[in-house]
């Protein structure tokens, strides 16, 4: 069955723009040549068709991809030291394969939906897979106002499009893959919506049950108790207002605010707070000894949108990490790491070796451990008329050593549900600096993902 | 004969002294376009077709529903790539949710969340009446030339002219200004259908920009109908189920 008429587009076909397409062709040239032709539409005729439009009560979709990686190793860097202590490694190729499934069943007024992933990789020191549930959940909807949900959920609060500090039961997200699926935890949510006229347009108040017991969230924080977290959305005179709240004895108790306005057509502002209550933080003191110490911390980021008339977008934000560490303590643990490898050259001893080790787990070894950072990423939309081809630059900064990472990349989504993407990070800073003692000097990646 | 003179003179008088026809009232007009084109609260399907200049095309299908003068939703169906994704706008304000980043976040209306020639505001598209003010009209045969003018800075256009076919109320074609001056792009639209419930309108929109030259895109209506929803379908919390209305 046909719901409109086939309808004739005239004139789409010009040969004076061949050499718009000739650009084309060659960025592409460049990008892979794995990818064969996509068939041009010989009748310019365009239809809609029923099975087009037809709901099903059971979907499923996903992709599969490749990921090709080669990576300089900096082998003096303490994250190489820790990683690689016998084997000592200067670059590492790795191919991964992975698979992500998802999908969902819904009658009526209930759903069920799923996501997973699984994962093989080949690298240079062997054979690696994994398979991961991480989301699967059912759904009720009694009616447009209430939702109730259980099971494995993902959560993605805060506004920020590299960190969340009010992201209180997400998962950390990597700044340079901010648009990866994540595993979620498993949590009891009731949701409860309200829409009104006036500055006050919309009102969500979103609560979910965190437990934590052996085998069930495990990695969240302490065993043995159940947890709340709450979010209460505003939409108030055109501006996103959420006021968060996580309690409980698995981490300790937290709240945040956040905000994001469109100040024009072209310009967005977006920023949070979060204020941490008795956070404890492990500190390497100068004497080489261990501190434990606990107090409320505050952490923050602030960011903007912009976009020009030449369709560039420009993302900048300014993250502060309360329960970061400072340049002197960054600096501390890096010769910690330096002096570890020496006594473990010299004389075989690992103990200091052990305490890096430990130390790098308890905080110092987590991303963008340091106090602040500034994010900036700059993508041009199909510059040279190139269709579907988008151009990035990627750079994080830590403010305090100016050490950096810069991730220049090329993404073509041109062929219908395939998606390239190539992409290079160099990470550079002096010795003892953020940048300067992670395990790679430099990334080169090429992943080609089918989408079905 | 001085009866005779005088009523000559009184039957003419309306020839030679007209009383002014009555002033055009844009506003009124707009207004006509904008419900001949969809009722107030709708649902439809759209194809969104871009066609690069060696004939190469790429095909979007949306779900939409629109409630009221300034809320709007539109969902993804397909490609596979882009499934899932759903747009919102409530008045200036717009939010893209893309299912793996799991949380809507803030676009604006001169961002394009496909590539191609059509923005975002093409397609969240409220009442013209909505976001712009008659500041001219003229008429010229069987159609009128509208000059519009946004009505605040958060408009992706700031100025349109509309030229609209007298007898149908419908649009022929809407050219899309920016501030400067500048031609952004042209809309034309064409294949006049009936969709039942008293809607005929036309069934295809077709754009291109200078700014693009050689390519273009198109735009499919089907399964046009009025409907109503709640008001709370128009919220971020609600974009990731928007699939459960169809």
């Amino acid at each position: 069955m046909r719901f409109s008429r086939s309808t004739t587009c005239p004139g789409s076909r010009n040969s004076a723009d061949l050499p718009a397409a000739g650009g084309r062709t060659i960025v592409l040239g460049l990008l892979l040549g794995l990818v064969a032709a996509a068939p041009v539409h010989g009748a310019d005729d365009f239809t809609f068709e029923l099975h087009e439009l037809t709901k099903k009560t059971h979907e499923i979709g996903g992709f599969v991809e490749i990921d090709g990686e080669h990576m300089e190793i900096r082998e003096d860097g303490a994250a190489s030291l820790l990683n690689f202590r016998d084997d000592p490694v200067s670059t590492l190729d790795r191919m991964t394969v992975g698979l992500q499934l998802h999908g969902s069943s819904t009658w009526q007024s209930a759903s069920i939906n799923w996501l997973g992933k699984g994962i093989a990789a080949q690298d240079d020191l062997g054979w690696s897979d994994s398979l991961d549930l991480y989301e699967g959940y059912a759904t009720l909807r009694p009616s447009a106002e209430i939702n109730a949900a259980i099971g494995k959920k993902s959560y993605k609060w805060g506004k920020g499009y590299a960190w969340n500090p009010v992201g209180f039961i997400n998962r950390t997200k990597d700044p340079n893959n901010p648009e990866e699926a994540l595993e979620g935890y498993v949590a009891a949510e009731a949701e409860w919506i309200k829409s009104r006229p006036g500055d006050l347009q919309n009102i969500a108040l979103t609560a979910a049950i965190v437990p934590v017991w052996n085998d069930v969230n495990e990695d969240f924080g302490n065993e043995d108790h159940l947890n709340l977290a709450a979010k209460l959305y505003l939409l108030y005179l055109d501006t996103d207002i959420d006021i968060l709240a996580f309690t409980g004895d698995s981490r300790t108790t937290r709240f945040g605010v956040d905000l994001s306005r469109n100040i024009s057509s072209n310009f967005e502002i977006h920023g949070e707070v979060a204020w941490f209550a008795d956070m404890p933080r492990t500190i390497l003191r100068s004497d080489g000894g261990l501190r434990r110490e606990t107090g409320d911390r505050t952490s923050l980021l602030a960011g903007i949108r912009y976009l020009t008339s030449f369709d560039l977008t420009t993302i900048i934000e300014y993250y502060h990490n309360g329960i970061g560490y400072s340049e002197a303590e960054m600096e501390r643990f890096f010769h910690l790491v330096d002096e570890a490898r020496d006594l473990y050259l010299t004389s075989g001893a690992a103990s200091l070796y052990d305490l890096a080790g430990q130390m790098s787990t308890q905080g110092y070894g987590r991303p963008y451990a340091g106090r602040d950072y500034l994010y900036a990423r700059l993508s041009l939309k199909e510059p040279f008329d190139i269709l579907y081809f988008t151009p990035a630059l990627t750079t994080i900064i830590n403010l305090h050593d100016r050490s950096f990472s810069i991730t220049p990349e090329m993404a073509y989504t041109g062929f219908t549900n395939w998606e390239l993407l190539l992409r290079l990070a160099l990470l550079n800073g002096p010795d003892s600096s953020d940048y300067g003692e992670k395990q790679n000097s430099g990334r080169l990646e090429l992943r080609v993902r089918y989408f079905f | 004969m001085k009866r005779v003179v005088l009523a000559c003179v009184l039957m003419l008088l309306p020839l030679v002294w007209a009383p002014p026809a009555p002033a055009l009232d844009g506003t009124a007009i707009l207004l006509q376009v904008d419900r001949k084109m969809q009722p107030e609260s709708y649902e439809m399907y759209r194809k969104l077709i871009n066609v690069e200049p060696d004939g190469k095309t790429k095909e979007y299908v949306l779900y939409t529903v629109k409630k009221g003068q300034d809320k709007m939703v539109a969902l993804f169906l397909s490609p596979a790539s882009e499934k899932g994704r759903a747009t919102l706008r409530l008045g200036d304000n717009m939010w893209l949710y893309i299912p793996n980043v799991g949380k809507p976040i803030r676009i604006t209306s001169l961002q394009s969340v496909i590539g191609g020639v059509f923005n975002n505001s093409d397609i969240l598209n409220l009442d013209y009446s909505v976001e712009y003010t008659v500041q001219n009209i003229k008429e010229d045969g069987d159609r009128y030339h509208l000059e519009l003018k946004a009505r605040n800075a958060t408009v992706a256009y700031d100025s349109l002219k509309m030229e609209v076919d007298s007898k149908t109320m419908l649009p022929l074609t809407i050219e899309c200004h920016a501030a400067s001056g500048m031609l952004i792009k042209t809309l034309r639209y064409s294949k006049i259908e009936d969709f039942g419930d008293g809607i005929v309108r036309p069934s295809m929109l077709e754009t291109d920009s200078p700014l693009h030259k050689g390519y273009k895109s198109v735009m499919i209506f089907a399964r046009l109908a009025s409907k109503e929803f709640a008001d709370e379908i128009f919220t971020l919390n609600y974009l990731p189920r928007v699939e459960e209305l169809r």
